[in-house]
């Protein structure tokens, strides 16, 4: 498979100047990080608060390029200036308020933005929008104004905005941090459908378990390294590592993780409800 | 400090094409001490309710008592109220502005009129009781503290005033696992210690279920349930069909249910979850 997103050793840091303008001290918020994601993967960035995830979302973006080290999106280093961009057309980016990215004041004028902005053809442009609108499903709204949705229904325009640009890849910063349960949902159903149906890479960051465990493979920051990664179960049935870390697993994982402790011989890398019923059920039957 | 609301009403845009109903018939009764949670989906009315409860917003009809005093008859003290009742917004930390932590904190009470002695007293216990109590950080600038620590400030600043009546509007939004378990203990601390009535404002179920001893949920402005914690979360059905749901471990629960695997209780925290399997493993 080919790469989507690769990084070399790449180091970030945060200045913080004084009155004078400078610089008082020094935050390394990437500290020689590797990372490989592939064509169509999906993949979720846990990590504590301050452990490099949004910095380094931010680089797949060319929001921010690396100190040192490379980055590359679709083989084009994010360095360049030429290439800017070029991988911002790739990679889109959606944020955790929808508040501050929706500028238009009617939901289809909002999608209409960025292919605007990339000189794409009037005539074109409408079909992109109305295509991004029902691929999330927002359609009826598409005349709507924004400021009477739902967050999660905002959440969505947000992401068919990114969509009408055609990228291949779309990074998602925390888009379920300020929303309800079903906004949640229906942000994390889009983002899949996203993935398995049009084929569009994922680079989900999130502190919901639940929502990580449903991608392909988790890497786990943490101090600006990459502490851990692999399959959602790989990586979640290290429970006292991710906790040592300042993170979660799943409940029903803490269940299990909880029951296995006490000699009891249940597979530690359930990661669902409907894993954990099924465990249960084959253990009851031994008995 | 207990809270009556009677049949509140409000309207947004009122007579306007936008006019928006928020709250309709709203009563209710919370006890002194009592420590709620109040979910509902964006847009039930949960944040207009709450800013009725130190007047941000004035009823448009209905009453609002808090220690027995309808707060919007002409006589109230606006100031006294709006100490005694405190609100902790979304994203407080947004609302920070001195040039240290220790200012910060110390702007209520300073308001206030107390003494250099009495502020000085009360930043620092605010600020131990968010957890900050290393002195290190009262000359620091609140703006070079991490995510969480600067919403403890934040916290930290409407503690000073000590409210007797704490109201969060979900404090744990966009913190990481530890962070927001940290925050949660140190008010359920808070609550244990002083006894002071807390209302909750919280998406998160799991959260929900692990601290406060009773939930409202509302819906369309109106208030559709109302009990302890494990009497709501027994009608998933209805959160589900509201926009809500249950922590993971109650569907857990009901699942095995349904394979009739004998569950004699229902579970709404993990440990209540695992004191359950165990038993029905040995």
């Amino acid at each position: 498979m080919e790469e989507m997103v690769m990084g070399n050793g790449l180091v970030f840091e945060y200045h913080v100047h004084n009155d004078r303008g400078e610089v008082e001290d020094t935050f390394r918020a990437l500290d020689g990080v590797e990372v490989e994601i592939k064509k169509g993967e999906f993949v979720a960035i846990l990590g504590r608060n301050g452990s490099g995830k949004s910095t380094l979302a931010k680089h797949v973006n060319a929001l921010l390029v690396p100190k040192a080290g490379t980055l590359w999106v679709k083989g084009m280093d994010t360095k360049e200036h030429d290439n800017v961009w070029k991988v911002r057309q790739s990679a889109g980016m959606v944020f955790q308020n929808p508040d501050n990215q929706i500028i238009a004041t009617i939901v289809e004028e909002d999608v209409a933005f960025g292919p605007e902005n990339l000189g794409v053809e009037a005539g074109k442009i409408r079909k992109r929008v109305d295509g991004a609108l029902a691929v999330v499903g927002m359609t009826e709204y598409a005349r709507h104004s924004p400021n009477k949705l739902s967050g999660g229904q905002k959440q969505r325009v947000a992401i068919a905005g990114v969509l009408a640009m055609k990228p291949e890849c779309i990074v998602l910063d925390e888009p379920t941090a300020m929303l309800d349960p079903s906004g949640r949902i229906e942000v994390i159903e889009t983002v899949k459908q996203l993935n398995k149906e049009e084929g569009i890479t994922i680079i989900l960051i999130t502190h919901f378990m639940e929502e990580a465990v449903q991608a392909d493979r988790v890497i786990v920051m943490d101090q600006g390294k990459i502490e851990m990664q692999g399959s959602p179960k790989e990586v979640f049935s290290d429970v006292s590592r991710l906790k040592e870390i300042g993170l979660d697993v799943p409940q029903v994982t803490e269940v299990a993780y909880m029951l296995k402790n006490d000699g009891i011989s249940i597979d530690e890398t359930i990661l669902t409800v409907e894993e954990m019923v099924d465990a249960i059920c084959r253990l009851k039957s031994k008995n | 400090m207990s809270i009556e609301i009677k049949e509140l009403n409000y309207i947004y845009g009122k007579g306007t094409p936008f006019e928006k109903r928020a709250l309709s018939d709203i009563s209710l009764t919370i006890d002194d001490g009592e420590f709620i949670g109040l979910i509902g989906h964006t847009g039930s009315g949960k944040s207009t309710l709450i800013q009725h409860i130190n007047r941000l917003i004035k009823p448009m009809s209905g009453t609002v008592c808090v220690d027995g005093v309808d707060i919007n008859s002409k006589s109230v003290n606006l100031k006294q109220l709006r100490q005694s009742v405190g609100l902790v917004f979304q994203y407080p930390e947004h609302q920070l502005f001195e040039m240290t932590v220790f200012k910060d904190v110390a702007f209520g009470p300073t308001n206030m009129g107390l003494s250099k002695e009495e502020i000085n007293t009360r930043v620092k216990t605010a600020l131990s009781k968010v957890g900050l109590n290393d002195e290190a950080f009262y000359e620091k600038s609140p703006f070079e503290l991490s995510g969480g620590q600067k919403r403890r400030v934040a916290i930290a600043g409407v503690l000073a005033m000590e409210p007797k009546v704490l109201v969060l509007d979900e404090p744990t939004a966009g913190l990481d696992p530890k962070g927001r378990d940290d925050i949660l203990s140190e008010i359920k601390k808070l609550h244990t210690e002083t006894n002071i009535t807390i209302i909750l404002v919280s998406h998160s179920m799991e959260d929900i279920a692990r601290y406060v001893n009773r939930i409202i949920v509302m819906d369309k402005g109106r208030i559709e349930l109302d009990g302890t914690s494990r009497e709501i979360f027994n009608n998933i059905e209805k959160l589900e069909s509201m926009g809500l749901g249950v922590p993971q471990v109650t569907y857990l629960m009901k699942a095995l249910q349904e394979k009739n695997i004998v569950v004699e209780k229902d579970a709404i925290t993990i440990l209540e979850a695992y004191e359950i399997l165990k038993e029905l493993m040995k």
